[in-house]
């Protein structure tokens, strides 16, 4: 079964006098599992896509549906709830809460999804899985950039999600620190099972991906998917996918 | 916690705020301490008066006024239906001929006393040390009358208290100091009481000597406290005497008690109000270091929504956090009204200037109105914060 499926998806804002087509029709099925880049250059409607997907903005039309759930049907009081329990982020600036440590920085989620139950042990063993089993008590300032975006890392796992949001997860760090980065991502969807999309610029993180959809004017262009589980895209592949 | 480490984020600002909440609170507890006295006073006094009849001699106001009764008509007033008992009285002034200055209490008295009235009496007095006056040349002294002249059972007093500017016909007597009352935060505590007859011994003391040798005061009174029988109504009872006893003019209990009444509320009224006003502008600050705080946190509020934070969790946390300024700040500053209080207290006592008085009651709404005035301040803050646009918090510069 899909775990994720997007029919007919639309956002238009209206500025002044035009409507601006962010999203303009995008059909799409992700199973579940799968490890996703979404390209394409600016203001071709990745991240408008993202935040649809996120069930931070409501579509103009069309439908989301995550495991058959018609999200556009939700109160949003419901797909906060969902958000929390189904869905984890990642961002370019890994917005970590300065006043909190590493671990209760990845706790965060738990307070608002009741799902609080070994948390910390959750939490301490996810630090441990992305590597900071000796960071767990340091702040945000006292940590390096690709620290701080492996415990946001750590933070979207939390609630054991089936889909992990990353924008442009590997934008504010060094080619290696990406690298790294992209790889962590990779091993948990792989031994979480999580499904990862991930919206980028680079052509490096999505060469690691198993599928790329690159858009342009805010529809899907191409679609494109790596042969096996363990053949990565070649740059063959990705030739004219990146701007 | 994290509401703590968000304050301590921006001590400079939240510590202003947290200021203003302690003046507001300070200015509410030490108003509130004397409206508090002042009402105390005005309890006992309504208690008091509201359990017996005052009665004095016809054309005289309802405290005595300086005419003065013979001492025959308190068994005239007794033989009247539904009298339980009628006690003679005799004040006299314990500073004659010295201001008493500003005072919440009575000023300093004398007064002839009979320990029966205490069966009777809605004020039960209770002895601190010693014991009640059995003979003539005894004193039983109320609680700020001892603090004042730095007396206790054991010593003597001579009264009535000689004035620094005393006229050349001023005479005293020496007491001989048998008990301090407890403080009842009314009446009894300023007073002096003596037995009947050494009362009208300061009565005639009292006259100018011109006169003095002249009137035998043994058979005069300058009122008395008339209690009723059980179930007897003390307004009807009032008309009563005057129908049947002439020459004396018994006050309603409960013309006396709406005076006092009046006069408490008015008071109240304006040192609340003085110090509601504080607190406003505290609350404001409040608002304002709210405002800038959600300002400076969208992307934390984006952050949360984004990772499953409802509107009623945001709005929460940020009540929360203004609650905790309000507490914070009326913790502080009822601890420092109660300080202030207590320290102009102790320097006044000896002066019988007792200003304030911090009660329970007063402690219980300090806090609860901080804390309630932070939750105000705190809800709008928080409304817009809980209403903020994930996407657009979450990507604010």
């Amino acid at each position: 079964m899909a775990s994720i499926e997007l029919r007919e998806l639309t956002k238009y804002y209206k500025q002044a006098s035009t409507t601006v087509k962010a999203v303009d029709g995008i059909n799409l099925t992700v199973e579940a599992g799968e490890f996703i880049s979404i390209v394409g250059r600016s203001g071709s409607g990745k991240t408008t896509t993202l935040d649809l997907l996120g069930l931070l903005l409501r579509p103009t039309s069309g439908q989301i549906l995550f495991d058959g759930i018609d999200t556009g049907k939700l109160r949003d009081g419901a797909r906060a709830q969902l958000r929390g329990k189904k869905l984890g982020f990642v961002f370019q600036d890994f917005n970590l809460l300065p006043g909190l440590n590493a671990i209760q920085n990845v706790m965060l989620p738990l307070r608002y999804t009741k799902n609080g139950k070994d948390g910390k042990e959750r939490a301490a063993n996810l630090l441990e899985e992305v590597g900071l089993k000796d960071r767990m008590h340091h702040r945000p300032d006292q940590m390096s950039g690709g620290e701080k975006q492996r415990v946001a890392i750590a933070r979207s796992l939390i609630n054991r999600p089936s889909l992990v949001l990353g924008d442009e997860a590997t934008g504010e760090v060094d080619s290696e620190t990406s690298q790294q980065i992209v790889s962590l991502m990779r091993r948990m969807n792989r031994e979480h099972g999580v499904t990862f999309i991930l919206v980028t610029h680079d052509t490096d993180v999505a060469a690691q991906t198993d599928r790329v959809i690159r858009l342009k004017d805010g529809k899907v262009l191409s679609d494109v998917r790596a042969q096996t589980d363990q053949t990565f895209l070649t740059s063959i592949d990705l030739q004219g996918v990146i701007a | 916690m994290e509401i703590i480490r968000n304050l301590t984020r921006r001590k400079l600002r939240n510590t202003l705020t947290i200021s203003g909440i302690v003046i507001g609170v300070l200015a509410l507890v030490t108003m509130g301490a004397m409206a508090e006295k002042f009402n105390a006073l005005i309890d006992g006094g309504v208690a008091y008066f509201g359990g017996n009849i005052q009665v004095g001699a016809a054309g005289s106001s309802a405290f005595g006024g300086g005419s003065v009764l013979t001492l025959s008509t308190v068994s005239q007033v007794q033989q009247v239906n539904g009298v339980a008992a009628a006690f003679p009285e005799i004040q006299v002034d314990a500073k004659p001929g010295q201001s008493s200055g500003f005072s919440f209490g009575l000023p300093d008295y004398i007064t002839a006393y009979d320990p029966r009235a205490n069966d009777y009496s809605t004020v039960k007095t209770t002895f601190a040390q010693g014991r009640d006056v059995t003979s003539s040349g005894e004193v039983v002294l109320g609680s700020d009358f001892a603090v004042e002249f730095k007396k206790k059972a054991g010593d003597t007093i001579a009264l009535p208290i000689r004035p620094p500017d005393a006229k050349a016909d001023f005479v005293n007597h020496s007491f001989a100091v048998v008990g301090v009352l407890n403080k009842t935060q009314t009446g009894p505590d300023t007073g002096a009481f003596i037995n009947l007859k050494d009362a009208q011994m300061l009565l005639q003391d009292s006259l100018p000597s011109a006169i003095r040798d002249r009137i035998d005061t043994t058979t005069l009174i300058t009122g008395m406290t008339v209690y009723g029988k059980p179930g007897v109504n003390l307004d009807n009872l009032s008309d009563t005497i005057n129908n049947q006893v002439s020459g004396v003019k018994a006050t309603k209990p409960s013309t006396i008690v709406n005076s006092f009444k009046s006069g408490g509320a008015i008071f109240t009224a304006i040192t609340t109000g003085a110090a509601l006003l504080a607190l406003i502008v505290g609350g404001l600050s409040v608002i304002n270091t709210m405002l800038m705080a959600v300002t400076e946190r969208v992307r934390e509020i984006g952050l949360k929504k984004a990772v499953g934070a409802r509107i009623g969790h945001i709005m929460r946390e940020y009540v929360l956090e203004a609650v905790v300024i309000g507490a914070i700040g009326g913790t502080v500053g009822l601890l420092l009204g109660w300080g202030v209080t207590s320290l102009v207290n102790a320097a006044t006592a000896s002066a019988n200037l007792t200003l304030f008085l911090v009660t329970w009651r007063l402690v219980i709404i300090a806090i609860l109105f901080s804390v309630g005035l932070g939750a105000a301040a705190g809800i709008i803050p928080a409304f817009r914060a809980s209403r903020m646009d994930p996407v657009q918090a979450l990507r604010a510069a």
